[in-house]
């Protein structure tokens, strides 16, 4: 509303100028006094990430003016932010893992990486394109293959389509 | 926020005296009620085309091969392109515009008593933005390749290659006729929520707000929430198609699963977010003709919030079969069934709402009733859908198909018409035909359910979504089940038929129409109080003050049966 006051701009940027020295300094600090173990990750967490989050918070509070406005701009943001993260977890047991497909597994990795190199070694047979990257590669080319004679189709349905 | 507002909307005052050009008042208003007209009348539109491919691809599945009326022979590359168009269209060029973005701009500013939106601007932005992306899907299909045909849900590796989706241009344009689309009701959504919370009418408490613009805050919401990841994985899909990335590319290390999580984690939300403003619709509807007060005001409110959370918990139930981590299955599982809770309570809540009422049976209310017994079938079905065993049976075939339409005809057809059978006198100040709307009526519901209740039985027995022609699956080309395709695009015809009633008496009504006073359904909400059509600043110069809640019906002790919302109480 016109009624309050602006912050002072300028003060919120030399906190944030003075946040950022005090972000780089303690990483270097931790690295200067040669720290260890629990207090070096507590010194270079809070200093990089504590303050990251405190300078987010400056950031969104007066230069996006949520602090201004009503209580519900936040709370949507906070919705959004912890949306992100089921977001993220909800995804992350099918996309980060690539063998999480498999729920039991029922092989070795190890074994199977034995069998794909005894087979590389072995017999050349089962890959007549010299490729020996493996099934997964070979699948692709397969396609490849294929969609060479989808070409070839859907220039035959062009020339039809023209003749009509 | 409010001073923005006031500024926009004085300086428009200051040039009310001058008569304004066709430009100014039909194409680049900034009037909430004309932006609302521009998106039902570009929803209808676009809805006409997407009925008009139902009808070619139905024809093909009920008579293969044969030459369709009004379109040819239909090629398997158009069937998938119709197709793909068919599902578009309707969700987002025609549900999302008509439900969310006409009604809740026609609504909002009458229903919590203000001028405007708080924005003017950005709302005639939003629909111009809705606009181009309305024709760039329209031109994607006359591009060479026709338009594209990797299924509305566009799952890579069909969507990511030209060489499977057999559509180079239609597949970007498709993407980008999408994220426009979803850029302009991004805008929109924004205006509703701050207008909502800013500019209500004095006296307008939270609970005293009617349940239809809260549902539409609550969806606009979701919608904000939700489109993120869809944005992101369009981007990403885009690369895939045209600069030959590879996110969605498991040969080049990246994930098709991760798309299907991108979109599903937008595309769950979004059933909710067309379904909320369906059911605050009828919500009002019921409530005015069953002369009764609202069952569960409060319950029907925090339903909707839950509903809300709920449903950025169910997104993986579209993937049970993909592939997803089965132990996530038992998660999506149990937040399926969950979210089938707060959906029955606001249905239920309508139906004690009719309870000892004085039903009026108007069109609307007939819809609307409609609404309430169908969507129930379509939310039964769906709870079957939701568990993850039962859908390895059933993905992909007609009866998640017949289950949807279930439930998106209720949303994006019966809804709307409860709507515009309703809202009408308010838009254009006359009623529309009651004796042709209800041949109408029973033409739509009736034809609807001949439709999908062979597909249910088809679905059941084995008929998968994607094919172009069953005669070439013996153990789908039965004479029985051939039978129910037949009987299925024939209802699908009449339901068609019957939309040109609707047409005609929508535009014979306009001129003929029985005029209509202010409040020709005695109802208590605001919209009520400005005179029919509202004029450009609704209310005049008296903004209306609100004494109490929406739904005070057959209140004892009063001599009529309605109270609006802004009466003194010292009036009575």
């Amino acid at each position: 509303m016109a009624g309050h006051k602006h912050p002072s701009y300028l003060k919120i940027y030399f906190i944030l100028l003075a946040l950022f020295v005090v972000s780089v300094a303690g990483p270097e600090i931790a690295e200067k006094l040669g720290l260890e173990g629990v207090s070096r990750t507590v010194l270079v967490l809070s200093t990089a990430f504590g303050i990251a989050i405190w300078k987010a918070y400056l950031v969104c509070a007066y230069f996006m003016h949520l602090k201004v406005e009503k209580i519900y701009a936040p709370y949507i943001l906070l919705a959004c932010l912890s949306l992100l993260l089921v977001f993220f977890f909800g995804t992350a047991t099918d996309a980060m893992f690539s063998n999480g497909h498999n729920w039991v597994k029922s092989y070795s990795e190890e074994a199977a990486k034995e069998e794909a190199q005894s087979r590389s070694h072995g017999g050349h047979d089962d890959h007549g394109d010299g490729h020996s990257d493996g099934d997964h590669y070979g699948e692709d080319h397969h396609d490849e293959g294929d969609h060479d004679g989808d070409d070839h189709n859907k220039e035959e349905d062009k020339d039809s389509h023209e003749a009509h | 926020m409010a001073e923005v507002a006031h500024a926009e909307v004085g300086h428009d005052d200051h040039h009310d005296h001058h008569e304004p050009s066709f430009w100014s008042k039909y194409v680049f208003s900034t009037d909430h009620k004309m932006i609302a007209m521009q998106y039902m009348f570009t929803g209808m539109a676009m809805a006409l085309i997407g009925g008009f491919f139902a009808y070619v691809f139905r024809m093909q599945l009920a008579f293969p091969g044969a030459s369709i009326p009004f379109w040819g022979t239909l090629s398997p590359a158009a069937y998938n392109s119709l197709v793909t168009n068919h599902g578009t269209i309707m969700i987002f060029w025609v549900a999302m515009p008509v439900l969310i973005a006409a009604m809740g701009n026609f609504l909002i500013p009458l229903m919590i008593g203000c001028d405007d939106m708080v924005f003017p601007r950005v709302n005639r932005l939003s629909y111009q933005i809705f606009l181009i992306s309305a024709i760039v899907l329209i031109i994607s299909f006359f591009v060479p390749g026709g338009g594209f045909g990797g299924a509305w849900t566009a799952y890579p590796p069909l969507s990511a290659k030209a060489q499977y989706n057999a559509t180079p241009f239609g597949a970007p344009l498709w993407l980008i006729a999408v994220t426009l689309e979803i850029v302009a009701f991004l805008l929109g959504g924004i205006n509703f929520i701050t207008t909502v919370m800013n500019a209500r009418a004095k006296g307008m408490r939270m609970y005293d707000i009617p349940i239809i613009v809260w549902m539409i805050v609550i969806a606009s919401i979701l919608f904000m929430c939700s489109v993120g990841p869809l944005i992101a994985g369009a981007v990403m899909l885009l690369f895939d198609q045209t600069l030959g990335t590879g996110f969605f590319d498991g040969a080049a290390g990246g994930d098709p699963v991760l798309w299907q999580h991108l979109f599903w984690f937008f595309g769950h939300p979004e059933v909710y977010v067309v379904l909320l403003p369906a059911m605050g619709i009828v919500g009002e509807i019921t409530c005015t003709f069953a002369r009764k007060k609202l069952f569960a005001y409060k319950l029907i409110l925090y339903s909707t919030i839950g509903l809300g959370i709920l449903s950025f918990f169910v997104w993986a139930h579209h993937q049970f079969i993909s592939g997803v981590d089965p132990r996530a299955a038992y998660l999506f599982t149990t937040t399926t069934l969950l979210i089938s809770i707060p959906v029955a309570i606001v249905l239920f809540a309508y139906i004690a709402t009719l309870y000892g009422g004085s039903i009026r049976f108007t069109t609307a209310m007939l819809f609307a009733l409609a609404f309430t017994g169908e969507f129930l079938l379509g939310g039964v079905t769906g709870i079957w859908l939701g568990s993850s065993g039962v859908d390895v049976y059933l993905h992909d075939t007609y009866f998640v198909l017949a289950h949807f339409h279930y439930t998106f005809v209720p949303i994006a057809i019966i809804a709307t018409f409860a709507a515009v059978y309703y809202w009408y006198p308010k838009m254009f100040g006359r009623k529309m035909n009651e004796t042709w709307g209800k041949i109408h009526f029973w033409g739509t519901t009736v034809s609807f359910n001949g439709i999908f209740i062979p597909l249910f039985i088809l679905g059941a027995g084995g008929q998968h979504r994607r094919i172009y022609n069953f005669q070439h699956y013996p153990d789908l080309a039965g004479a029985d089940m051939q039978d129910m395709r037949v009987f299925a695009t024939l209802s699908l015809i009449v339901m068609l038929a019957f939309q040109v009633i609707f047409i005609v008496n929508f535009f014979v009504s306009l001129k003929r129409g029985e005029k209509a006073g202010n409040n020709p359904w005695k109802a208590n909400t605001l919209e009520w109080v400005a005179t029919s059509p509202a004029p450009h600043g609704n209310f005049g110069p008296v903004m209306p003050e609100v004494y109490r809640g929406p739904y005070e019906y057959s209140v004892e002790g009063r001599e009529e049966d309605y109270w609006p919302q802004n009466e003194k109480p010292s009036d009575s």
